[in-house]
C-alpha cells in the first residue's frame, strides 16, 4: 500500500505542471472569487452611480443633491433629463434621479414631491438599496423641516378666529415645542415624499431567468469549445493532423473548417438552452429573434476563437485542461456568469470587460431586459466587441498554429 | 520524377537532415534505409510538404517544391508511420473522407473506395469503426485513404511498424502491385528485408546524411561486402581485440558478434579459434550471404538495429 502511495505521489510531482495547476488554481480562484464579492479585506467599494437632473434649480434641490453627494455608497454625477434618460436605456448608468420643476415649492408647500427616479431594467434589485439612500437623505436634508411644517400647518387651523397677534405668539409657542411624530413622518414618506419610481424601458422576462440562462450558457459554451480546439490537439497526437497538412487543403482552410464546426456547434447549443428557457422558465425569445441571432453568432466567434487560441497555445491536452478550467471560471467569475457583475466592487466590473462571458451577458441584458432593438448601438456595441474578440483569437491562433506547424513531424 | 538536391533540416541545434540529394525516376521503388533518428522520416516529411528544407532543392514532376504547392500535394499519396484514421468513423468513412479532400466526389469516390477496400480486403468490413480493426487492418485503411486519388507518387513512411508477419506481406503484396502498375513509390524503413523485397533502388540513410545509393548489386559492390558471419556467444566479446585480430570490420552486440567477411570459410576458422583463445564460448555460428545489412555495417561501423 505504501509503495503505491509513494509511486502515486512520485508520480504526481513529476508533473510540474500539475502541481502548478493543483496548488495555484484553488488560490487563484479563491481570490478572484473573494475580490469579486467581499471586496479587499472585507472591505467594498461597490458604488451606485446616478444620474441627477435638476429641473427646479432651486435652493432645496441644491441642498437635497448636495446631500446626496456626501453620501458613500453614492456616486453622483449631474446631467440634463434627456440625456441622462438616454444614458440609462443605454446601459451606461444604472439610474437617473430627476427633480421636476417646483420641487422646492413642493417642500415648502408640503405638496406631493415631484421627483422621480428612473432606471436601468437589469439593474432592478440594485435599485431597491438605492431607494433607501435616496429617502434617507431627502429625511436628513428636508424631513425635518417639512415635518414641523405639517405640524404647525396642522396647529394653525386651530387659531381660525384669534387676532393676529395672538395668533403670532401661539405659533411661536407652537414652534419650540414642536416635536414630530412618527406618524407625521410616515404621512410624509407615503404621501408627500413618494419617489416615483420605474424602468426607462419595461422588462417582459424575469431578471433572474436571463442572468442564469445567459450566465450558465456562456460559460458552459466556453467549457465545451475549448473541449472541441482540444480535438486539434488530437488529431495531432494521431497524426491525421500531419495528413491533412500533407493534403492540398491549406492551414488556414483546416482551421478555419475547425473554427466553423466549432461556431456550428455553439450556435445549436446556445439556442437549445434559449428554447429550454422558453419553453421551461417563459423566456420570450421568439418577438427578439433577430438581435439573439446575431448575438449568438457573435457569442459562438468569439468562445470557438477562444477555443481555438487555448489550443494553439497548449502543447498536450493535459495541458489544455488545466489551463482551460482556470480561464474559463476565472473568466465567468469576473464576467458575471455565476453572479450579476452589479453586485461586484466597481474595479472588478471594469476588470470584467475583458472577459467573453461580460460581453455576451450584457447583451443578452440588451434584448431581454433592456429591450434594445437590433440598430440600437449599444447592443451592437456588444456585438461588436464579442467579434472582436473573436478576431483577434482567430488571428493568433492562425499564427501560433502555423508556427507550431513544424513540430508536428 | 523526383528530384532532390542537397536538402538540409534543423530543428533547433539538432540538424535533422544535413545535405541529402538523390533522384527517382518514373515508375521506380525507391527505399530509404536507415536507423531510427537517421533522417528518413524529415526527408518524408520535406517531400510531403509538410514543411520546406532550410536549404536544397526539391521538384516533384518537374515542379520545384514551394511553400505551398497544389499541384505537387495533388500528385502525391501520403501514407504516415502513424495510423492517421479517424478511430471512431468506419473503414468507409475514413477512405470517402480523405478521397473528398483530395476533390474526388460523386460516384468517382464512391466506385474507387468500394474497389480499394476489395483491394485491401476489408470490403466486407466496411462499416466497422476503425477501433474494432486490428493493427493489420489500420495499416491497409491507411494505405487505401493515400490511394483515393490516384496519385503518380506514392510516400510510404514505415508503413509496416507494428504488423504481424501476414499482414506485412499484405502490405508487401499491396505495395508491388502499385509499383508493377506504375506508381513511383519512396518507401522508408529500417527493416534490411523490406528494402531488399520492394526497392529498386535503395539509399542509405545515417545521421541526416545518405552515405550510399543504388540497386542492392552496386551497394555490394561499392562496400565490397560479400558474407556476414554471426557469431553468438555466451559473454560478450571484447570488440576491439576481435576487430584487431581478424582485420576487418567487427561489431559486438550483447553477446552477439558480427563480422564481414570476404571469405568466411577461412574467417569463419579463424573467428573459432580466437574466441576459444580468448575463452569465450560459442552458442551458434550463422553465415550470411552479403546483404543491406552487411552494407550498412561496413558503411557505417554500426548494425541497423542499434
Amino acid at each position: 500500500m505504501f509503495k503505491i502511495l509513494q509511486k502515486e505521489l512520485k508520480t504526481f510531482f513529476k508533473d510540474r505542471r500539475a502541481v502548478m495547476l493543483g496548488i495555484l488554481m484553488p488560490i487563484i480562484l479563491i481570490t478572484v472569487f473573494s475580490l469579486a464579492f467581499g471586496g479587499l479585506n472585507g472591505k467594498s467599494d461597490n458604488k451606485i452611480s446616478v444620474l441627477v437632473s435638476d429641473e427646479d434649480k432651486s435652493a432645496t434641490t441644491k441642498l437635497v443633491i448636495a446631500g446626496l453627494d456626501s453620501v458613500k455608497a453614492l456616486e453622483i454625477a449631474t446631467s440634463s433629463t434627456d440625456s441622462a434618460l438616454v444614458l440609462v436605456k443605454a446601459g451606461k448608468y444604472p439610474a437617473a434621479l430627476i427633480f421636476h420643476k417646483g420641487f422646492g415649492d413642493s417642500v415648502k408647500e408640503i405638496k406631493h414631491l415631484p421627483w422621480e427616479l428612473r432606471y436601468d431594467a437589469a439593474q432592478s434589485i440594485e435599485m431597491e438599496m438605492m431607494q433607501q439612500y435616496l429617502m434617507q437623505n431627502l429625511f436628513s436634508s428636508v424631513g425635518k423641516m417639512m415635518s414641523e411644517k405639517m405640524v404647525l400647518r396642522n396647529t394653525q387651523k386651530q387659531f381660525v378666529g384669534m387676532d393676529s397677534l395672538a395668533m403670532l405668539m401661539a405659533t411661536l409657542q407652537v414652534k419650540k415645542s414642536i416635536k414630530t411624530n412618527s406618524a407625521d413622518m410616515d404621512y410624509l414618506q407615503k404621501n408627500i415624499m413618494k419617489l416615483q419610481s420605474e424602468p426607462v424601458e419595461k422588462a417582459k422576462d424575469n431578471q433572474g431567468i436571463i442572468q442564469a440562462v445567459a450566465g450558465t450558457a456562456v460559460m458552459m459554451l466556453l467549457f465545451s469549445l475549448t473541449a472541441m480546439g482540444g480535438r486539434l490537439l488530437e488529431e495531432k497526437e494521431s497524426g491525421t493532423l500531419k495528413r491533412l497538412l500533407c493534403s492540398p487543403l491549406t492551414s488556414n482552410a483546416i482551421l478555419n473548417g475547425k473554427l466553423l464546426s466549432s461556431m456550428v456547434f455553439a450556435v445549436c447549443q446556445l439556442f437549445i438552452m434559449l428554447i429550454y428557457s422558453t419553453i421551461t422558465f417563459g423566456l420570450v425569445l421568439w418577438p427578439k429573434i433577430v438581435p439573439v441571432i446575431l448575438l449568438v453568432v457573435a457569442t459562438a466567434y468569439a468562445c470557438a476563437a477562444f477555443g481555438m487560441f487555448l489550443a494553439s497555445v497548449v502543447k498536450s491536452r493535459e495541458q489544455l485542461q488545466g489551463t482551460s478550467t482556470l480561464c474559463i471560471l476565472i473568466m465567468s467569475a469576473i464576467g458575471g456568469s455565476m453572479v450579476p457583475s452589479f453586485l461586484m466592487p466597481s474595479w472588478m466590473q471594469t476588470v470584467g470587460h475583458l472577459s467573453i462571458n461580460y460581453w455576451s451577458i450584457q447583451g443578452f441584458y440588451d434584448i431581454f431586459w433592456r429591450q434594445l432593438p437590433i440598430n440600437n448601438i449599444v447592443f451592437l456595441e456588444k456585438v461588436g466587441v464579442l467579434t472582436g474578440i473573436g478576431l483577434c483569437f482567430s488571428v493568433v491562433s492562425f499564427g501560433l498554429f502555423r508556427r507550431n506547424i513544424a513540430s508536428m513531424a | 520524377m523526383i528530384e532532390v538536391k542537397n536538402i538540409t533540416k534543423s530543428y533547433g541545434k539538432t540538424q535533422a537532415v544535413r545535405g541529402i540529394s538523390f533522384s527517382i525516376k518514373d515508375g521506380e521503388c525507391y527505399g530509404l534505409l536507415g536507423p531510427n533518428g537517421a533522417g528518413k522520416s524529415t526527408t518524408i516529411n520535406m517531400l510531403s510538404m509538410l514543411f520546406p528544407p532550410d536549404s536544397g532543392d526539391l521538384a516533384i514532376g518537374g515542379i520545384p517544391i514551394g511553400k505551398t504547392n497544389t499541384q505537387i500535394k495533388s500528385m502525391l499519396g501520403i501514407v504516415p508511420q502513424e495510423i492517421a484514421l479517424y478511430e471512431k468513423f468506419s473503414a468507409w468513412e475514413n477512405v470517402l473522407f480523405w478521397g473528398s479532400i483530395y476533390g474526388v466526389a460523386g460516384k468517382a469516390l464512391t466506385d474507387k473506395a468500394e474497389n480499394l477496400l476489395k483491394w485491401v480486403g476489408l470490403y466486407d468490413r466496411r462499416k466497422d469503426a476503425i477501433t474494432e480493426y486490428s493493427g493489420g487492418m489500420k495499416r491497409r485503411i491507411n494505405i487505401a485513404c493515400a490511394l483515393l486519388h490516384s496519385p503518380k507518387v506514392l510516400l510510404l513512411d514505415e508503413p509496416t511498424v507494428g504488423v504481424d508477419p501476414q499482414s506485412r506481406n499484405l502490405i508487401f503484396e499491396l505495395i508491388q502491385q502499385l509499383n508493377k502498375d506504375g506508381m513511383t513509390i519512396i518507401y522508408t524503413t529500417h527493416y534490411m528485408e523490406e528494402a531488399e523485397k520492394l526497392c529498386n533502388r535503395i539509399g542509405i540513410i545515417d545521421n541526416g546524411l545518405i552515405i550510399a545509393q543504388g540497386t542492392l548489386d552496386e551497394l555490394k559492390t561499392q562496400s565490397q561486402v560479400n558474407d556476414m558471419i554471426i557469431v553468438d556467444c555466451t559473454n560478450t566479446p571484447d570488440e576491439k581485440l576481435l576487430a584487431e585480430k581478424l582485420k576487418t570490420t567487427v561489431v559486438v552486440n550483447e553477446n552477439r558478434v558480427s563480422v564481414l567477411s570476404n571469405d568466411s570459410k577461412k574467417d569463419l576458422t579463424h573467428i573459432v579459434t580466437i574466441c576459444n583463445d580468448a575463452g569465450y564460448e560459442i552458442n551458434r555460428i550463422d553465415i550470411q550471404k552479403g546483404n543491406l545489412e552487411g552494407v550498412f555495417l561496413k558503411m557505417t561501423g554500426k548494425q541497423l538495429r542499434d
